[in-house]
């Protein structure tokens, strides 16, 4: 009888050892599946919003900068921001990178200037900016050190960029529309906060400030030498994309054909293969049920 | 006999010029048509890719068209000498489709390449692969067209 028990006792110790190690199992697996999860989301994060795109000129060392910007102010040069911790971000903890791509500013406190889209980025959700900075921190760091922007006189103060902060902040506040259909929501979170495509397709003001990011009737070229326009992507018949269906945006946005069989030129077709072309089929639906909705009028 | 001989010359000039103005409006007319041909192909093969529409028997004979429409294309003839916007002509072809003859014709052979890689695909039926290589050929007239054709904005 006592050894019956003492064996009931064993078996049932073995047992909860077991579902332990089950459970253990279960948990470790769960979280190896989310830091997977992170990684990639972080992956297609830095690639939808542009990262990768700006800050690498050459693809065996992406994210080390170099990349150039040429607008009417002068040339704007892409720093490095992998983790090198002489040259890159990596002395950076998550408040540094969250205040550099949300506000604008580096940890010394000074302003970025604004070719840096931190007016879009300002509504990121905090997951998603833990989630760029993960991915960032688990990839190869260079220790390329880029070289300062060129810019011509004023513009080359960078201090001067507080007083445009400020005209921006008082006279043209960033304004966000209100949406209540779950998918276009989502659609208008890729397009105006992660992959800010009112910083091509939007009309610009004074100081090149943009009055409404949600505006996208597109932008004309400052000068002939420069190819910075971007065509009106408004849901407008005539002017816009208001002809076009889902299933032509679905498509444009991840191989760079337009309805009438012609390939993207200048820009976008970079846009596309570094980075829209990283958005899940859902997401490119909720993308496009956005630009084809009355909020894009 | 001063003023009939000026008249003449003048008249001889104009024949010619007009002759000529409507040579190459006809060419580039010719060239936009092929464009437009090869942007149909494209279009129609996207069409089913995007499930639009089902008719996917229609993939590979405009997988096929595409390929030997851009494998024909005379480049000395299509292109001519003087037939760059520069010369105030309606047209997008920048000049240096001719200062850089070589790369333009580089860049066409790449293309017709891809053209050629798209048809193998469709001979797949495998729908993944033709976009795939859809999407290859895209980048070579992307890059084509950035070089050597006028920007819209």
């Amino acid at each position: 009888m006592v050894a019956a028990i003492i064996n009931l006792e064993k078996r049932k110790i073995n047992f909860l050892k077991l579902k332990n190690l089950i459970l253990l199992t279960l948990v470790n697996y769960l979280l190896l599946f989310e830091s997977a999860y992170c990684n990639e989301r972080g992956k297609m994060l830095s690639h939808v919003a542009g990262c990768y795109g700006c800050h690498t000129l050459n693809n065996k060392i992406p994210f080390s900068g170099g990349y150039e910007i040429k607008t009417k102010y002068g040339t704007f040069i892409s720093p490095n921001i992998t983790f090198d911790q002489t040259n890159g971000i990596g002395k950076w903890n998550i408040e540094d990178f969250s205040k550099a791509i949300k506000l604008g500013i580096n940890p010394n406190g000074k302003p970025y200037y604004p070719v840096l889209p931190y007016k879009w980025y300002s509504n990121l959700n905090k997951k998603d900016i833990e989630d760029i900075y993960d991915y960032l921190k688990s990839l190869s760091t260079s220790p390329i050190k880029q070289k300062p922007h060129n810019l011509k006189f004023p513009y080359n103060i960078r201090n001067l960029l507080w007083i445009r902060r400020i005209i921006e902040e008082k006279i043209f506040p960033t304004k966000r529309i209100k949406i209540e259909e779950k998918i276009e929501m989502e659609g208008a979170y890729i397009v105006n906060t992660v992959a800010h495509c009112g910083a091509c397709h939007s009309p610009r003001t004074f100081l090149s400030i943009i009055d409404d990011i949600n505006d996208l009737s597109g932008y004309h070229r400052s000068s002939n030498k420069l190819n910075d326009g971007a065509p009106n992507i408004s849901n407008n018949y005539k002017k816009g994309i208001g002809s076009w269906d889902s299933y032509d945006l679905v498509f444009f946005l991840k191989n760079g054909f337009k309805p009438n069989g012609d390939y993207v030129e200048g820009h976008m077709s970079l846009i596309i293969e570094n980075g829209t072309s990283f958005l899940s089929e859902n997401e490119l639906k909720s993308v496009s049920k956005y630009l084809l909705s009355e909020y894009n009028n | 006999m001063l003023k009939i001989i000026t008249i003449l010359l003048l008249t001889i000039f104009f024949i010619c010029g007009n002759a000529f103005s409507q040579d190459t409006e006809n060419i580039i007319k010719y060239r936009k048509n092929i464009m437009k041909a090869l942007g149909n192909h494209i279009s129609i093969i996207a069409s089913n890719l995007k499930g639009k529409v089902e008719i996917n028997s229609d993939i590979l004979p405009h997988s096929k068209a595409l390929f030997i429409t851009l494998a024909a294309i005379d480049i000395n003839k299509t292109f001519p000498e003087g037939t760059s916007n520069s010369s105030g002509l309606n047209t997008k072809s920048l000049p240096n489709i001719w200062q850089e003859k070589k790369t333009f014709e580089e860049s066409m052979s790449n293309s017709t390449q891809k053209a050629k890689d798209l048809v193998t695909a469709a001979e797949s039926n495998d729908k993944k692969a033709i976009g795939k290589a859809l999407g290859a050929l895209g980048k070579t007239c992307g890059s084509c067209h950035n070089k050597f054709r006028e920007k819209k904005n």
